[in-house]
């Protein structure tokens, strides 16, 4: 029931400013605790701002999208839906430098695949990634738990989907339309670019689904406007305005949608790899060491090696320094 | 008393005065000699109407009349199967008949009147009761329990209180014996006027009984523990009160609410007349078996589409 979920208690903002107000607040969070050596020069071409980090996630976005269409078995599409929550709540408070988009976006889509009940287990899931798959288990499980305290344990996500099916079958019902069945193209490929968008952060399910819904009318030259107004509001007309205004929001923000640029995308990936947090970076002596602590934490033989590492490490961070 | 006889050697009490007449189920008269001699080897005949009978079934009798021991013995016997209560029955009338059925029985089973038909009527009844003969009886076997468990308990208060008075007789004796002692030592050892000194034992024996007189009596034995259960009783038949706890607030029902913040979707009788079941897949047997219907998934559907289409309406006015 989404008018009592933790989605709407939690995870539905007013408006697109305090969305942006978030993302702002975490990259100044994420450069002022790594940066404090710098002065701001220094830190403006060392670190990702937060328009940088936007684009870079809205790529990321992307390749999740693609991971998960070609993910063997076939996913279901809520589970993408869901995944894509995960993701943008993750990164709503998170910085990118400090954990790689790379690795969450594989931990959101194992996560989502048990939430909704699509039964993979991890040596399946890592099958579907390229490279090295046991470092990719390794990562994706020891992310998990992260992942979930970021979202605070909310997991429920309501997708656009099911309300989809709720208008189609009151269309069927209440309006003359001739097959709606053919709206279905139009509808799934305007929800799968409101993933993109902040849309689902800003908008209740039901409104996206009405939105896609009419969207793929309009393709279909069809006019729903009589649907709406006479049937879905009749009795509360004076909500219309309001409903009509979120929709347009959605299909504008829909509209707007820009793919970024792919150059752009990969130099601030190159950026990113010298700035994130090595903290976070599983290739790095900082983490191993961080892990194997973890493991043994009462071993003096370790704590000794300890210090060697992190010395070594440090050694590492002025080396990228000076690259710069 | 003195016509009583054994009808076999036909000794009397008078000639025999330990004369002790047996008698068994059936109801016939032997003395003790008779018994010995007839069921020398633990069963044989009575006698007088040749029925089996066993040694030790044999018993002293009590009533002058053998008859009467006859019927106590049925009775005895009828009643070990016939143990309804009175709260076994809905209505008074119900017992009473079973009082006036249970009686039959027994003049019927003493008079050797129709025995066959009402060994039958016994047969029959235990097979339709037989639960609740078995609890009855175990009910009975634990009031016995209970009756000789207070028997034995009032015993060993008797004993305790006639051990008690005996020794607080004894005590008393040997002071007595101290005292006199006393006086006897006080009188032949000491210079004093024998007058003075007996007058001054005399009053202080007066004293000690006046202070004996007002001593409490001796400290009851415990029979108690502290937790208030009798010794000696097992808690199979009293248990512990059951402690109190500490509620919170009476659960109070509250009729959930529905939150559309959107248009109201169609409630159950409407998706079904209202034909939107048409546009949905139906269920199929093993489903239904389940307990699915098609119209759960649809109101679903429908009820997620409405809720949440006015979100945010009262911001953007």
């Amino acid at each position: 029931m989404y008018p009592l979920s933790s989605q709407k208690k939690y995870w539905t903002f007013s408006s697109p400013e305090q969305l942006n107000d978030l993302r702002l607040k975490r990259n100044q969070k994420f450069i002022e605790t790594h940066g404090s050596h710098m002065d701001d020069q220094q830190r403006m071409e060392f670190f990702l701002d937060a328009n940088e980090e936007h684009l870079l996630l809205k790529q990321y976005e992307i390749y999740l999208n693609d991971f998960c269409r070609r993910f063997e078995p076939m996913m279901p599409k809520c589970v993408v839906g869901t995944a894509i929550h995960y993701f943008k709540r993750f990164f709503l408070h998170n910085s990118p430098m400090d954990y790689h988009p790379k690795e969450i976006l594989a931990t959101c889509v194992y996560l989502a695949c048990k939430v909704e009940e699509f039964n993979v287990s991890i040596g399946q899931f890592v099958s579907n990634i390229k490279g090295d798959r046991n470092k990719a288990m390794d990562i994706i499980l020891s992310n998990e738990l992260l992942l979930m305290q970021h979202l605070n344990y909310y997991l429920t996500i309501h997708n656009p989907y099911r309300p989809v099916e709720g208008f189609l079958i009151d269309i069927k019902t209440r309006s003359s339309m001739v097959n709606p069945e053919r709206l279905r193209p139009h509808i799934d490929s305007f929800i799968e670019k409101t993933f993109f968008t902040d849309a689902c952060l800003l908008y209740a399910p039901s409104q996206i689904a009405l939105a896609a819904v009419l969207h793929a009318a309009g393709r279909e030259q069809e006019n729903l406007d009589s649907y709406v107004t006479d049937n879905l509001l009749n009795g509360a007309r004076e909500k219309l305005p309001a409903l009509i205004e979120a929709i347009r929001k959605i299909r504008i923000m829909v509209k707007q949608y820009e793919v970024p640029l792919r150059d752009r995308v990969k130099l601030i990936e190159k950026k990113l790899e010298k700035c994130r947090n090595q903290e976070n970076n599983p290739d790095s002596e900082i983490y191993k060491e961080r892990m194997r602590k973890m493991y043994c934490d009462d071993d003096l033989e370790v704590a000794e090696d300890n210090s060697y590492y992190i010395a070594d490490s440090s050694a590492d961070m002025s080396a990228l320094n000076m690259s710069q | 008393m003195d016509d009583q006889a054994c009808p076999r050697c036909k000794t009397t009490k008078y000639r025999n005065p330990s004369l002790k007449l047996m008698v068994n189920v059936c109801g016939h008269t032997l003395c003790e000699s008779c018994v010995d001699l007839l069921f020398l080897k633990g069963s044989g005949s009575c006698p007088q109407c040749n029925v089996a009978l066993r040694r030790n079934n044999f018993r002293i009798q009590l009533f002058e009349d053998p008859m009467v021991e006859k019927e106590v013995d049925i009775r005895k016997r009828i009643l070990r199967d016939y143990n309804k209560k009175e709260d076994d029955f809905n209505s008074l009338q119900e017992y009473n008949d079973y009082l006036e059925e249970i009686e039959t029985i027994i003049y019927n089973l003493c008079n050797n009147i129709d025995i066959i038909g009402t060994n039958k009527r016994i047969e029959q009844y235990k097979k339709d009761n037989r639960e609740v003969i078995q609890r009855n009886r175990t009910r009975m076997g634990r009031e016995e329990i209970e009756l000789e468990e207070m028997l034995e308990l009032e015993k060993t208060q008797e004993e305790l209180r006639r051990q008690e008075l005996l020794n607080l007789e004894a005590e008393q004796k040997k002071k007595k014996a101290r005292e006199k002692e006393a006086l006897i030592d006080e009188l032949m050892c000491s210079g004093k006027d024998a007058n003075a000194i007996v007058n001054e034992f005399a009053v202080k024996v007066e004293k000690l009984r006046e202070e004996e007189k007002q001593l409490p009596p001796p400290p009851k034995p415990a029979t108690q523990f502290s937790s208030g259960i009798k010794f000696g009783r097992s808690a199979d038949h009293q248990f512990l009160p059951v402690p109190k706890v500490e509620e919170g607030p009476v659960y109070i029902h509250e009729r959930p609410v529905l939150y559309m913040e959107g248009p109201a979707a169609p409630p159950v009788q409407e998706i079904e007349s209202r034909g939107y079941m048409a546009h949905v897949r139906g269920e199929n047997l093993t489903e239904r078996a389940g307990g699915y219907r098609a119209t759960y998934a649809c109101q679903r559907a429908l009820l997620e589409a409405m809720q949440g289409l006015f979100h945010g309406a009262a911001v953007a006015n």
